[in-house]
């Protein structure tokens, strides 16, 4: 069996995984060392592009907010239209809409726009906000059939209906399903690997969609805190997102998302292809991401915000989460007690003092170092419009 | 002309609606349930099953999104015939005299032979079909990503007509004697003649529409995103009624004399009182419910994560059946002597 055959039998299911010999949720015994090195892969001969992550506005980050952006948990078609225009004029100097797109966006391209699907229906990228990003694509001239909707698993997909709500001719993937169906879903040649808490399958492969297919990338991530990275944002949602075999970096109560989801979004071309990032801050999950469906952890809050640089984006989602977090009064994401942990994931669903990992926020700042974008609040251009 | 429908076929030939009965049986009817004791037998597709299984002549149809449709024996849980499609297959099989239909994400409706497994037919749309072929007096309908409904002669596949609509169309149609009705993408419910497919009234709902229709007497039974689940006038397409629950509706109704069972994102089954429109009950049944319940006799059966077994009377929950770490969205198969459960992961369950 060759690796790849070997790692796709890994994702078929938790059975499969217990033959390999790990169980994504067997506990750790001993803290474990530091993060052992990661060896990173791109695709050979790749000409890294300007666009490419901290893109053309470093430390930039436009923060629109509309209470009446969502009501009764419902988000609105148009006022979400207004809030796109309005923050990508803000982010670009632009003075039309279209102008702004096509600062980012040629009609040759194919663009593909990775949602953040985990956590449906209670918190997912917005399905009113992606019809907005596919409207702003085609006025700059691309054909709907060069727009495609991904992300890893085509289940989370379904259950928030993108399927139907979006547009026809938009394909719609779930890189996931295509790979286990025999179809290609992953690249041979491009991976991270590194041997974490002694799994059998050491390598992160990069979806074929990223590698190939699509050259220019939208980034729709969520407003959530999360059970192991502290909060997933614009660079976990990409990591994550694009490469398989991941879940073997947590094993309770310790996970390695720090250094690793900042070394995913170096790979190219992954870093070249992701132009803008979106969040979609219509929720904000401040307990219980990325997965909760309980409505006392989420609020209704209506923002939107625009950057090129990941880094400064999800620095100022995590204050944003940690500032939700004090006010209710539930523990900061960087608090490492052990106390504070459990492996009941039904407790920690509902009890916000509770959580499965020791929480590694520190991902982001780590992103930074790598060059993806500014990490220091202090410099960055955060603009609340 | 409008059609008064039963819960049953007109002909034991059609193939109406989604799982072939308003009650969403399978076209087995309502049958009485016992909780499960034992398993018989399992058996793999080696890929997901998203759609509902369905019985028939002791052949259990179950597609897989890998492409397969397996034709199961339902006494030894041996495979008689597979047939492997050219794209995923995400649409629920419906049988029509010798024919098992699907659709496949190659945007085509495949007509195999239920005894052989060979392809009698094949017709094709530009995008992927994922409700089920219906079949009404000789009729296939079905509607695809493409936008467009199709009617093709059911003995040869060819087209008779197509009418396109204003967005993606995930519902499966409910035939009725000379009207269809279906939800589509662009938030409307539409009603077509189904001799001609030309379109006799739309109602808009505030969000795109996966769920699926069902027709109880004078009215239309369908959910939509916009979180309500609504009960429209089948002539003209006048809201009769709403009913708001607190998350989006792609589950579709399953229908018993007055009571109409659907299930919401938001977790809860509701069941309703068609004509009145009011409330009967609301069950947590624990996840995000996205798949039809099937009714039996007394009981309503829905599987969200494990399977769940409702009274019908007071939506208490009877009894419930988890499956390892084999989640499941699809719909049970409630026959005399067995109960069949497909699972997300691919695993096919007879259960006694």
């Amino acid at each position: 069996m060759d690796r790849r055959t070997f790692v796709k039998v890994g994702c078929i299911g938790s059975a499969s995984l217990l033959v390999q010999g790990l169980d994504p949720m067997m506990r750790a015994d001993a803290i474990p060392a530091v993060a052992p090195p990661v060896e990173l892969h791109g695709l050979p001969n790749y000409k890294p592009s300007p666009l490419g992550m901290p893109g053309l506005f470093p430390g930039r980050v436009i923060e629109v907010r509309d209470p009446n952006a969502i009501v009764r948990n419902r988000v609105s078609q148009p006022i979400v239209r207004r809030l796109l225009d309005q923050s990508m004029k803000a982010l670009t100097g632009e003075s039309s809409p279209r102008d702004a797109w096509a600062k980012f966006i040629d009609p040759k391209d194919i663009v593909g726009i990775k949602i953040n699907p985990s956590g449906a229906p209670a918190c997912c990228s917005s399905p009113e906000i992606i019809r907005e990003i596919i409207a702003a694509v085609r006025s700059v001239g691309v054909p709907a059939r060069n727009i495609l909707v991904y992300d890893r698993y085509s289940y989370e997909i379904d259950v928030g209906s993108y399927q139907a709500l979006l547009p026809p001719e938009i394909r719609i993937v779930g890189i996931q399903d295509a790979f286990t169906s025999g179809g290609d879903g992953y690249e041979a040649d491009v991976y991270c690997d590194a041997n974490f808490f002694g799994e059998w399958e050491t390598r992160s492969y990069m979806a074929t969609i990223v590698a190939r297919e699509v050259t220019k990338i939208i980034n729709v991530p969520t407003m959530k805190d999360h059970s192991a990275s502290g909060v997933t944002g614009a660079l976990k949602n990409l990591a994550y997102g694009t490469f398989n075999n991941v879940a073997r970096t947590h094993r309770p109560p310790y996970t390695f998302t720090n250094p690793l989801i900042g070394l995913m979004c170096t790979v190219e071309p992954l870093r070249s292809k992701a132009v803008l990032h979106i969040m979609d801050g219509m929720r904000q999950v401040w307990h219980g991401g990325p997965l909760t469906q309980v409505q006392e952890f989420i609020d209704q809050t209506g923002i939107l915000m625009v950057a090129t640089d990941p880094v400064a984006m999800d620095t100022v989602e995590l204050e944003a989460i940690e500032k939700k977090r004090r006010e209710h009064g539930a523990p900061s994401v960087w608090q490492h007690d052990p106390s504070s942990i459990t492996p009941d994931t039904g407790l920690f669903f509902h009890d916000a003092s509770k959580n499965l990992f020791f929480r590694q926020p520190g991902h982001i700042a780590a992103a930074g170092k790598l060059g993806l974008g500014v990490a220091d609040l202090k410099q960055i251009n955060h603009r609340l419009l | 002309m409008i059609t008064t429908e039963t819960a049953q076929p007109k002909s034991s030939s059609d193939w109406p609606t989604l799982l072939g009965d308003n009650a969403r049986t399978g076209g087995l009817g309502e049958r009485q349930l016992h909780p499960p004791e034992k398993s018989i037998w399992q058996f793999r597709t080696g890929g997901a099953v998203r759609s509902a299984p369905v019985l028939g002549d002791d052949i259990l149809y179950v597609a897989s999104v890998n492409g397969t449709l397996h034709a199961i024996d339902v006494f030894t849980g041996i495979e008689k015939w597979k047939f492997d499609a050219a794209g995923q297959i995400h649409s629920t099989p419906s049988l029509f005299a010798n024919l098992v239909l699907f659709g496949c994400d190659d945007g085509k409706v495949y007509a195999i032979d239920r005894h052989s497994g060979k392809k009698l037919w094949e017709t094709a749309s530009q995008a992927e079909v994922w409700s089920s072929a219906v079949v009404r007096n000789g009729v296939v309908y079905f509607g695809s990503a493409d936008a467009k409904v199709y009617a093709v002669d059911a003995a040869s596949g060819h087209a008779r007509w197509s009418q396109e609509l204003g967005g993606k169309i995930y519902s499966t149609i409910y035939a009725a004697e000379h009207q269809l009705y279906l939800g589509c993408g662009d938030g409307k419910v539409y009603s077509l003649d189904s001799a001609s497919g030309k379109i006799l009234w739309s109602t808009p709902t505030e969000n795109g529409i996966d769920s699926s229709p069902a027709l109880a007497g004078d009215l239309v039974l369908i959910g939509s995103e916009d979180f309500f689940f609504y009960a429209m006038n089948a002539r003209t397409g006048e809201v009769r009624w709403r009913y708001e629950t607190g998350m989006g509706v792609a589950s579709s109704p399953a229908v018993s004399g007055d009571l109409a069972v659907i299930g919401s994102k938001d977790g809860f089954l509701y069941a309703f009182e068609i004509q009145a429109g009011r409330l009967r009950w609301k069950t947590a049944v624990g996840e995000v419910v996205t798949a039809p319940p099937v009714i039996g006799e007394g009981v309503v059966c829905i599987q969200a994560g494990g399977t769940f077994a409702l009274d019908a009377g007071s939506g208490k929950i009877v009894w419930r059946a988890g499956l390892g770490g084999g989640a499941m969205q699809s719909v049970p198969v409630l026959a005399s002597d067995a109960i069949y459960l497909a699972s997300l992961s691919g695993e096919v369950y007879a259960l006694k």
